[in-house]
């Protein structure tokens, strides 16, 4: 099963780019209130959006890769060489029937009929079932990737709802003129009392120590804005995990449509020999 | 949900794999949908408690929780506050309620028709 993979399609790299640019904006610090009275924790760089440029262009699965992309870790090399294996074998079945890939994540190929399909790829029953196999192995792992970043962003979209009631209180509170008095938690189980005066600005945490001091119209816009990437970027996480739990379905009921066949051709042959053994 | 191997001679389908699909997605709502309904019943359940105590106590200022601070709110604008959050929980669990619903009976459409296809060599009931 070796296939040339100089280069291979980049739109892998663009998906690994994709979970890393995840994992850089949820690693904001999550620190508390340090002497500061009014200090709200907002989320760094707005995590980033919808990777609409991708989205618009489904790749479909054909070898066509950027040269000079040398995936380098070993999943990126299996996935490669197998969605380029998926696409030979997919290139001479009918368009409609093959998924195309999303984000790098290989569609897998629906087999229409078993036999067709192992001629046509060359696999002996052993061999396709052991691709199969793999593929859902590696489909697994991106799955759990995706479901800790989909937890992540579970987590952070509360966390700035909090930050936004905050601003809220004390903007609705800046008209009146009377010191807002708060318990803050100094630390674990530790509270003090603060009292905050009337004032036009907010302390945003920024992520990396870096804390800035805002209006509090633009603190609102800029968590808003925050917000609405984070449930952007949420719903984009959660059309991929369900196109990949297709793909683990599919390859699924392909494995046992397989494992089935191959159970039947054994019966076949069986009664086959058994019969020409009584004939002589 | 589970795909059965019988050995069973029916062919499966580009539609027959779709529905599968589509049952496999609905059945991840139907959890997702089972968790995020305990959630919001936890959410009114604390804030009825919430106003209950309230109504008990007899200190005029409260420490309300906004974000991750206590502010001291006097307390009838607590009572409202406490109403509204109650109000949008309420709404919120009545829309996942009714999500589950149409999720359920998609689901039993598509048990039928895939039942009815492939008989014993599909399984689509819960572990």
């Amino acid at each position: 099963m070796h296939l040339m993979t100089d280069g291979g399609p980049n739109h892998f790299s663009r998906w690994l780019l994709a979970i890393g640019c995840y994992s850089t904006t949820l690693s904001w610090a999550d620190d508390n209130l340090r002497g500061y009275v009014c200090i709200l924790r907002s989320l760094a760089q707005p995590p980033t959006a919808v990777k609409s440029d991708d989205r618009k262009k489904p790749l479909r699965s054909s070898p066509c890769g950027s040269s000079g992309e040398t995936p380098s870790s070993d999943l990126i090399s299996r996935f490669v060489k197998q969605s380029n294996m998926a696409a030979a074998s997919s290139s001479s079945t009918e368009s409609p029937k093959t998924t195309t890939e999303r984000r790098g994540i290989p569609g897998a190929q629906f087999v229409e009929d078993v036999e067709t399909y192992l001629t046509q790829t060359g696999f002996d029953v052993n061999s396709a079932l052991a691709f199969l196999q793999e593929r859902l192995q590696q489909y697994k792992l991106v799955e759990m990737k995706l479901l800790a970043q989909q937890r992540d962003l579970q987590a952070k979209i509360p966390d700035i709802e909090k930050c936004l009631d905050v601003v809220a209180t004390l903007e609705a509170k800046k008209g009146t003129g009377e010191a807002l008095i708060a318990d803050f938690e100094v630390s674990e189980g530790i509270y003090s009392r603060a009292c905050i005066e009337d004032n036009d600005s907010v302390c945003l945490w920024l992520g990396a120590n870096v804390m800035l001091e805002y209006s509090c119209e633009e603190a609102t816009l800029l968590l808003k804005k925050n917000l609405e990437n984070a449930k952007a970027s949420l719903e984009v996480l959660i059309a991929d995990l369900q196109f990949l739990r297709d793909q683990v379905t599919v390859t699924q009921v392909t494995i046992a449509r397989v494992y089935n066949w191959d159970v039947h051709q054994r019966r076949i042959r069986q009664i086959a020999a058994s019969s020409t053994s009584k004939d002589s | 949900m589970q795909q059965g191997t019988g050995g069973s001679e029916t062919e499966v389908t580009w539609e027959d794999q779709q529905n599968i699909n589509k049952f496999g997605r609905l059945n991840n709502r139907f959890h997702e949908l089972d968790d995020e309904i305990k959630v919001a019943k936890e959410a009114i359940d604390n804030l009825e408690d919430a106003s209950n105590e309230l109504i008990l106590t007899d200190e005029e200022v409260v420490r309300f929780q906004i974000g991750e601070v206590f502010a001291h709110v006097p307390k009838e604008e607590v009572e409202t506050r406490i109403e509204e959050m109650k109000e949008v929980n309420s709404k919120n669990l009545e829309k996942l309620e009714e999500e589950k619903e149409s999720v359920l009976a998609q689901m039993a459409e598509l048990k039928k028709i895939l039942y009815g296809k492939f008989k014993d060599s599909i399984n689509l009931e819960e572990d």
